[in-house]
């Protein structure tokens, strides 16, 4: 039996999780929440984090029913994601890791992602599809995700978009300047509602992102898609995805909002994994680092 | 539990001119407190490399930190910084310690 409890806190959410041998025995969760129009910063994040995360520690030991000394390992993300945030989760895991003489270890965000989702999901090899509002770079506008995906739900007309895609590679850049530009044009005319081209711009970025995910599985000759991160909880992104699958004759796999929205167990998960590989890591290692590649980690627990 | 924090701040006048220097001495409990404090706060470096460098070490009981700045600012930046971390290292002492014997 092995008892992992995993710290996450890259962005504006705060989660501790604990995980024993693919049970989820408690994951509780505080969000950030900055007034509309702004996003949240760094420092303030952080500031947020140090406030609550001894509160969330003593609930996930309560709700598992667990005491420190049950705990075999202790997981942290040591990346990617925002600095500051990062150091704060980081100094608790490694403070208690000492102090209740755990090995600890630093894990990607990523990969939490990913394992958690196979573990949900039961996938046996699946193409995974990591599609983030934090990690995934398009723009410094604050919170604008959010906003577009529930207006999108009130949207009715379709408007062509750039559309980009570059074999593997997709591109938000073209379709950002248009729209900023096309925007102000089409709103002031009348021509169409704010909901209309929110909806729009989810239909076409979703298309790409489907496009990609279906050449990843040519090439694989994989069966099976897990979509994994935030804006995997979209509604009409895995619906679209579906009926791609569908077409293939494909499975596909997606977890709730408890698991794409970041968490405290998702680490844990992929802890346990690495953890029951041999891998530790050393305080002097345990630096946090804000660019972390998945492809950088080295996966010892699966060929 | 308490951490008195005594700091002290001088301007030297040694070879390198204008550099600003900061101490902080931290008595923990125990030596292995402040050995912990020091496992906790150590690995991550200073986020601006350029114009600020941080040592950090336990004599016995007392955790010791020495920093060096060009710019009263950016010291003052990641003394604060580190106050804050400081802090979150000792509620989690009072929190979740004693150490378990080894």
């Amino acid at each position: 039996m092995t008892i992992v409890i995993g710290f996450e806190g890259s962005a504006n959410k705060i989660g501790i999780g604990i995980v024993r041998d693919g049970e989820v025995l408690s994951n509780p969760r505080r969000t950030y929440i900055t007034p509309p129009g702004q996003g949240f910063l760094p420092s303030q994040t952080a500031k947020h984090h140090r406030g609550v995360i001894l509160t969330v520690l003593k609930e996930a030991l309560q709700e598992a029913g667990l005491k420190p000394a049950d705990i075999d390992c202790v997981a942290y993300t040591k990346g990617p994601g925002m600095g500051a945030p990062l150091v704060t989760v980081a100094i608790v895991a490694r403070t208690v890791a000492q102090l209740w003489d755990k090995p600890l270890l630093g894990v990607n965000h990523c990969v939490g992602h990913i394992e958690m989702g196979r573990l949900v999901t039961h996938a046996s090899n699946p193409t995974v599809l990591y599609v983030s509002g934090g990690n995934t770079q398009i723009s410094n506008d604050p919170s604008p995700g959010y906003n577009i995906e529930q207006m999108a739900k009130k949207g009715k007309r379709y408007i062509e978009l750039p559309y980009t895609v570059k074999g593997m590679d997709v591109s938000f850049s073209g379709i950002l300047s248009y729209i900023e530009e096309a925007a102000e044009k089409m709103l002031g005319s009348g021509e169409c509602a704010a909901e209309d081209l929110c909806f729009s711009l989810q239909e076409t970025l979703f298309a790409m992102l489907v496009e990609i995910t279906e050449r990843a599985m040519a090439h694989c000759g994989s069966q099976e898609v897990l979509i994994v991160g935030g804006v995997g909880c979209n509604l009409r992104l895995q619906e679209m995805m579906g009926i791609m699958c569908e077409e293939r004759g494909a499975r596909l796999f997606a977890t709730d909002e408890r698991f794409c929205i970041d968490n405290g167990a998702m680490i844990a998960q992929a802890g346990w994994e690495m953890f029951r590989s041999g891998q530790q890591t050393e305080l002097s290692d345990s630096w946090v680092t804000q660019r972390y590649r998945t492809d950088e980690v080295e996966v010892t627990w699966r060929d | 539990m308490r951490a008195a924090v005594m700091a002290a701040c001088s301007d030297t006048q040694d070879s390198v001119p204008g550099r600003l220097h900061f101490f902080l001495n931290v008595p923990f409990p125990s030596e292995r407190e402040a050995s912990i404090a020091l496992g906790s706060l150590a690995p991550d470096s200073e986020p601006r490399k350029g114009g600020i460098s941080k040592e950090m070490c336990t004599a016995g009981n007392i955790l010791n930190v020495k920093w060096s700045a060009d710019e009263a600012r950016i010291l003052r930046v990641s003394v604060g910084s580190f106050l804050d971390h400081l802090a979150l290292v000792l509620e989690t002492m009072l929190e979740f310690g004693p150490p378990v014997p080894l």
